[in-house]
């Protein structure tokens, strides 16, 4: 699923993001990704979602090698990826609803389903009264459960969510971790950046892996 | 290629979302759009009348032969005999002198009552020859040996007139539609540049989720139709519109003007206007796509 051999990563600028990583995440495993602010979270999902290439070493997501002049098989993987960006990257001017089945649009699912998968998984994330609410007038909190919906009607292979559930309060943040856990009935593998103290000394299952400054610095299994 | 047909509603919803958000320039650009695909139309009418009007004038190449006043009926007959055994001539006949007159007073209309100014008829009476454009030359040439024969008149001038026309219009229609092709390219690519601009962050999400360019493209490949399709149905009408007046100014003081029928003229405008509208669209918007597109962002 995803292989990672020796991998560094250095944005133009220069600043060292990622150093020395190795990874091996297989079908249906749950990753906790934690470090402070800075240590290189993001760009790692950035590396796995193909926005960046590494500077060295070898990276493999869902089959697709991670280099550049092949952006095109790079999109094309992309669509095996439910993505919740950190600032969750909605359409502003369309209401949840549309936010959520655009996600899916272009992934041949019948029209008629794809109404119904919005709406249902709008209803897991909590938000059946806001499914018609313009998304700029949600809350934060409101906001990134639309972006998990719309990760999670792609029926992804992979879930790649960074900070889910930075804005939720603790009941909130469980049902997301709940809905992704229950992914694992298709064989979703899921990998998640959080802060969130709470969440990763109750994990039950799962990986834990922990950044600091670039560098893997503790796995841990749950 | 399904998830294209699936979502045209949301493309067609889309491109309605762009048009909105940059409404005064779309409107702009349909008006110019119209404004510059009716004078093409207008030209290019005027280049379909005049080569039909050659057409027609060319199976109507004719020769009016006067001759000696002084002459008797039977040297008149034999003469029509004579002309009509020459090579290349269809029809010889004699046109009275009344027969004369009132082809004036219909050629004439309204004008007519000139004529009755006159005292006498000042017309003559003349021999009409119905003849095969080609052969022109060749008749005239044996028609100077007949005695008796004081003038000859054909109308190869004028259609020479007509057909240099017809031949400038064309050139200047071909000159015209490549210019309204360049300024309707222009117009579109620039308007779907912007909105482009305009949707840049919708866009990058799209991508990072993986939608196909197409998906992408699409709602501003409608966008661009949606221009020069409406710019091109104002086209038609005011085309439609100007065609008609010209016909009536026309047909009442210029009868002997053969002109097409208004019908399919204004078909093949509609045709022409509504293809060229497509091609514009299409072109404008890939034009503008292309101009606009993110080698950053993959
Ligand atoms: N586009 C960029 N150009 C240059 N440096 C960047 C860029 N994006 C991030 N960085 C730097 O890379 C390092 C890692 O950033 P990253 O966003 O991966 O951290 P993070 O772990 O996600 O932090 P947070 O928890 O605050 O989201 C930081 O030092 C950051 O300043
Ligand atoms: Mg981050």
């Amino acid at each position: 699923m995803i292989e990672a051999k020796e991998v560094y990563f250095s944005y133009s600028d220069g600043t060292v993001a990622l150093k020395n990583i190795d990874m091996k995440i297989g079908p249906g495993d749950m990753i906790y990704i934690t470090g402070p602010s800075g240590s290189g979270k993001t760009s790692l999902l950035k590396l796995f979602m193909g926005i960046e290439y590494p500077t060295k070493g070898i990276l493999n997501v869902l089959g697709q090698p991670i280099v550049r002049g092949q952006a095109s098989k790079i999109r094309q993987m992309r669509r095996m990826i439910g993505p919740v960006f950190q600032d969750f990257r909605l359409v502003m001017g369309r209401t949840a609803i549309e936010n959520v089945m655009l996600g899916a649009r272009f992934l041949n699912f019948a029209p008629k389903k794809l109404k119904e998968n919005a709406a249902n998984a709008l209803v897991k994330v909590g938000l059946e009264k806001k499914m018609f609410s313009l998304v700029e007038h949600l809350s934060w909190g409101e906001c990134q459960r639309v972006a998990i919906a719309r990760a999670v009607i792609r029926q992804p292979k992979l879930i790649l969510a960074d900070e889910p559930t930075g804005n939720l309060d603790k009941d909130n943040a469980l049902n997301i971790i709940e809905l992704f856990a229950s992914l694992k009935e298709r064989d979703t593998t899921v990998i998640v950046t959080t802060h969130a103290t709470h969440l990763i000394e109750n994990i039950k299952e799962g990986k834990l892996i922990r950044i600091e400054n670039g560098i893997i610095c503790e796995e841990r299994l749950g | 290629m399904k998830f294209l047909l699936n979502n045209v509603g949301y493309f067609f919803k889309e491109a309605k979302t762009t048009i909105k958000v940059n409404m005064m320039s779309n409107i702009l650009s349909i008006l110019s759009t119209g404004l510059i695909l009716f004078f093409a139309a207008i030209i290019l009418s005027c280049w379909w009348i005049s080569s039909e009007a050659v057409e027609a004038l060319q199976n109507e190449a004719e020769i009016n032969v006067y001759y000696a006043e002084d002459m008797d009926e039977i040297s008149i007959e034999n003469m029509i005999n004579t002309i009509e055994e020459l090579y290349g001539v269809g029809e010889a006949r004699l046109v009275s002198e009344d027969e004369a007159y009132k082809r004036m007073e219909e050629i004439l209309g309204k004008e007519a009552k000139v004529l009755k100014y006159l005292d006498e008829n000042p017309f003559n009476s003349f021999i009409e020859l119905s003849i095969n454009l080609e052969e022109m030359e060749s008749v005239i040439e044996s028609l100077r040996n007949i005695d008796g024969i004081d003038q000859i008149r054909d109308n190869r001038e004028v259609l020479e007139k007509l057909r240099s026309i017809t031949s400038l219009l064309e050139t200047f229609g071909y000159i015209f539609i490549a210019a309204v092709g360049a300024s309707t390219l222009i117009i579109v690519s620039h308007i779907i540049r912007a909105g482009i601009f305009d949707n840049r962050e919708q866009i990058k999400t799209l991508r990072l989720l993986g939608a196909p360019e197409m998906f992408i493209s699409a709602p501003f490949l409608i966008e661009g139709l949606i221009l020069t399709i409406s710019g091109g149905l104002l086209a038609i009408f005011m085309s439609a519109f100007s065609v008609k007046y010209i016909y009536t100014a026309v047909t009442g003081p210029l009868p002997f003007i053969p002109l097409p029928p208004l019908e399919p003229l204004i078909r093949n405008l509609i045709i022409m206007i509504i293809s060229l509208s497509i091609a514009f669209g299409i072109l404008g918007s890939s034009l503008g796509l292309w101009s606009a597109r993110d080698k950053q962002t993959h």
